[in-house]
């Protein structure tokens, strides 16, 4: 007799074709995502195309208990992706249709494989552009909404659960629902959208994001300014949100990161400092004055070698940099592996939490490098994995003090990234056994036969 | 009515009541309880009692209070500090009659004024909570940064949940510094349509403007205007008010002559449309809010004259305020009406016979409204508390 997979298997390639893969190569690309978990392969990839095949394939796993992991484009950090205990994987990544764009309502309706790089190219003659930018241009809108992801805009724009208006979901057991809608105050019963957003693959599978879109600013600048100091770099940063400039960007890289970043990036005019990177939206009159009121703050606190770019190429290479940040990291010491932390502080914690894992790294002897979303009290730290065994272990150990930290000054695991299987043993610590309850319970009631990327987010 | 004097004995009564499997209707200071469907309760709950702000961090933009301090304390609390509430949640006193309203309700409720439109709604800004679930339990929820993305997110699952899931007891909400002027650009003369079209490009300027309404004549009148009006407004600095309004006026320039309102006249004007003071609605009449698409709004106000409704447009249009009869003809009318334009209703204020005949927001497709029963069931398994205030039998 076939076993419940097999089962799932060949009705799946009835629906799907070659659609359907049980190719090696395939399933070891879809075995991992941008983590040091352990790869695990899924048992075979299926490639949808529409929501309805969707439907029809966790209809099938449902009935049969075979797991499920969604997959956009494997960006995720946190080994959300990897398919722990086999199974189908589902690959979204060709649902990339965009259904609608709505100008004057300022909003469109995506399917879930869509990438925000194609997104904003399709936006840019319409003159909108969606503001969520992960530092990563591949990763799908479904991910990012399942991630609830952000980016260096959300002090201005918000992050993803800002930004979606209603999601079509399939449920576990393939049934199809549409939360939300087109209209701003969407929900009048409870906010199941939010519910599905940061959901990790966990409840259900979104094959449709309804968005919120904002006009391309007038005019925009861009700049750099360094510091002897790294508690002076933080206490500027909380000074300009403070005092309600309504900057777009502002973003910390250590003495570290800037080195690696003007090494792989080939910027000039920057030292290997403490540095700050600005960005600010608006009217020329606005930009102008707010840029202004930025650079006196930072002053103040002892900025110097303030560079202002307003042409877009030379602003284009500065975010390039800081986008790929990373890249420039991992260069530092090739053929290490990179794991990055993402711990979030109240802002008035700031300087104690950077200048206290600083501190650590320096203990640990691994080369580290600290980067961060500051304006929200988000920072990461790319811990260099020497490699072998011993060095991942090394490098964990630091993530853990990191966090350790975080949670201590009343902050969070993770700003962004996500649970995944890498920060579920936090979970707990953080919101209390009481509320893990709850979210278990909605798991259990929303997914009863677990199948939906079992193994993730919660322990068990 | 039992007010509890803080979150353990809270939990406590609730213990009992879901032991007895009593329900229990849920209140802060009881403004909106014309509010929605009428809750089927013998006893009430009360968190009037959980007072206090328990943490300002101004540096932080970071503001903690129990949910039964009343939002006035709170407004100015802030406003000491020069900072503000981003959601500028309404004064319910102008549409029930009663208030002050607590910090709890208008986040149970997820109230947002005319800043919504730019700057989101109440949801948005609630960075943390904590809540007791119907079997007395406390909860955390969130936490006091300002991005958090472990765990399902039960804080935006809690707000807007009208106390049919947990009592929300404490809030830990995102502040913003205030603006330190206020200025508002004035198109007289405009029919609806035409009025949301400048709403529209208003919003769809450089310019920033934090919030756009449209008042039809009898709307315009009852806050001193002699016709129609399209308003949008501007809060910066003030030299930046001055200079945006300015241009702001030259680039609706195709929509007729503006008048631009200085800060003291825009103050008062923003915060008349906040409470719906445009709205004619006496004392008997029915509230109703409807939201669509921006570009909708005008068909659904115009459409609804013929059943003696009346009102005006926020968020740009994407907010239909209306009053009229309290009859099961004019809820149908404006049901119909949103729902022509894909967009949603509730039945904001209304006298019981109302309130307790019809649905009072839309009814969810089947598939959604069995996730709204389990959603509800983890949280509040006897179904215990404020039973009926958003669906007859949930
Ligand atoms: C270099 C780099 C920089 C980054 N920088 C940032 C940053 O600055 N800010 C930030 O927030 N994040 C950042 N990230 C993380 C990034 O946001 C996520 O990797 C991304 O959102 C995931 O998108 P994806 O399409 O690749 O999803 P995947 O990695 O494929 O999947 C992520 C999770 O979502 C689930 N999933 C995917 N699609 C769906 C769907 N349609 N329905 C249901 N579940 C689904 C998966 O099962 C998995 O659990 C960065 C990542 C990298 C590699």
């Amino acid at each position: 007799m076939a076993t419940p997979l097999e089962t799932v298997i060949a009705a799946a390639r009835d629906l799907l074709g070659e659609r359907l893969s049980t190719n090696a190569t395939l399933r070891e690309h879809h075995s991992h995502g941008q983590d040091t978990q352990p790869p695990h392969l899924p048992d075979a990839v299926a490639f949808v195309e529409t929501t309805a095949e969707v439907a029809r394939i966790l209809a099938l796993c449902h009935t049969h208990g075979v797991p499920v992991v969604p997959w956009g484009a494997g960006t995720s950090l946190e080994g959300h992706v990897t398919p722990v205990r086999g199974g189908i994987t589902l690959d979204l990544s060709r649902m990339t249709r965009i259904l609608a764009t709505s100008q004057e309502d300022m909003d469109c309706r995506v399917e879930a494989g869509v990438t925000r790089d194609q997104l904003n190219t399709h936006l840019r003659d319409a003159g909108l552009f969606f503001p969520v930018d992960p530092g990563t241009a591949a990763c799908t809108l479904g991910g990012m909404c399942a991630t609830r992801a952000s980016g260096t805009n959300a002090v201005r724009y918000g992050t993803m659960r800002e930004n979606v208006l209603g999601l079509t979901v399939v449920l576990a057991d393939g049934r199809v629902i549409r939360t939300g809608g087109r209209v701003r105050k969407s929900s009048t019963g409870y906010d199941l959208t939010r519910l599905f957003i940061g959901s990790e693959g966990t409840l259900g599978v979104i094959t449709e994001v309804g968005l919120r879109l904002h006009g391309i600013p007038e005019a925009i600048s861009s700049a750099t300014c360094q510091f002897d100091d790294l508690r002076a770099a933080v206490e500027t940063v909380i000074t300009v949100m403070q005092s309600g400039i309504p900057v777009a960007r502002i973003e910390f890289l250590d003495e570290v990161q800037i080195a690696a970043s003007i090494a792989y990036s080939k910027l000039t005019g920057l030292e290997a400092k403490p540095t700050l990177f600005f960005e600010f939206h608006g009217t020329e009159a606005s930009v102008a004055e707010q840029a202004a009121q930025a650079e006196a703050i930072a002053r103040d606190y002892g900025a110097h070698g303030f560079r202002w770019a307003t042409d877009p190429a030379e602003r284009a290479k500065l975010w390039q940099a800081r986008h790929d940040a990373l890249w420039a990291a991992l260069a530092l010491k090739p053929g290490y592996q990179g794991l990055t932390t993402d711990s979030i502080v109240p802002i008035s914690a700031l300087a104690e939490a950077v200048l206290g894992t600083k501190a650590d790294i320096a203990a640990s002897g691994v080369t580290a490098a600290v980067v961060g979303h500051v304006g929200d009290g988000n920072f990461h730290t790319v811990i260099l994995v020497p490699p072998g065994p011993e060095g991942l272990a090394q490098a964990w150990e630091l993530d853990k003090k990191i966090v350790a930290r975080a949670l201590a000054l009343g902050g969070s695991c993770s700003g962004e990234h996500g649970v995944g299987l890498g920060k579920r043993e936090f979970l707990e610590q953080e919101h209390g056994a009481e509320a893990l309850a709850v979210m278990r319970s909605i798991k259990q009631t929303l997914d009863p036969r677990g199948v939906m990327n079992p193994g993730k987010m919660f322990l068990n | 009515m039992s007010a509890p004097a803080d979150e353990s004995a809270l939990a406590a009564a609730i213990a009992t009541a879901a032991a007895a499997g009593e329900p229990l209707a849920i209140a802060g200071n009881g403004t909106k309880r014309a509010m929605l469907r009428p809750v089927q309760a013998a006893r009430a709950l009360s968190t009037a009692n959980l007072r206090g702000i328990t943490l300002y961090a101004p540096k932080e933009l970071v503001l903690r209070a129990r949910a039964g301090t009343p939002l006035p304390e709170i407004e100015a609390a802030v406003a000491a500090q020069g900072q503000h509430l981003i959601a500028e949640p309404p004064d319910p006193a102008a549409l029930f009659g009663a208030g002050p309203a607590t910090l709890g309700g208008i986040v149970a409720a997820n109230l947002s004024g005319p800043r919504r439109v730019a700057w989101g709604a109440m949801r948005d800004h609630v960075l943390g909570l904590r809540a007791v679930n119907g079997s007395g339990e406390i909860l955390r929820a969130g936490g006091r940064v300002l991005k958090n993305v472990t765990g399902l997110d039960l804080c935006k699952l809690l707000t807007g949940s009208h106390g049919t899931l947990a009592v929300i007891t404490e809030v830990t909400l995102k502040v913003l510094p205030a603006p330190e002027a206020v200025g508002t650009v004035a198109l007289a003369g405009l029919d609806a349509a035409r009025g949301v079209a400048a709403l529209a490009a208003a919003l769809g300027s450089p310019y920033g403007v934090s919030a756009a309404a449209y008042l039809p004549a009898e709307a315009a009148a009852r806050v001193g205007f002699a016709h129609a009006v399209a308003l949008a407004r501007i809060e910066e600095f003030a030299p930046s008010v001055a200079y945006r309004t300015d241009r702001l006026r030259a680039d609706l320039a195709a929509f007729g002559p503006a008048e631009i309102l200085d800060d003291a006249a825009s103050r008062p004007l923003w915060r008349a449309v906040r409470d719906a003071v445009p709205l004619a609605a006496g004392p008997a009449d029915a509230v109703w809010r409807v939201s669509v698409r921006p570009s909708a709004g005008p068909a659904v106000l115009d459409g609804l004259a013929v059943a003696g409704l009346a009102g005006f447009l926020d968020w740009g249009g994407g907010l239909v305020w209306l009053a009229g009869p309290a009859t099961v003809a004019a809820h149908a009318a404006v049901c119909a009406a949103a729902s022509a334009q894909g967009g949603t209703w509730t039945l904001f204020r209304s006298p019981e016979p109302l309130a307790a005949a019809v649905a009072v927001i839309p009814p969810e497709a089947p598939a959604l409204a069995s996730i709204t029963r389990r959603v509800k069931a983890a949280f509040d398994p006897r179904g215990i508390l404020n039973p009926g205030r958003l669906y007859p039998g949930l």
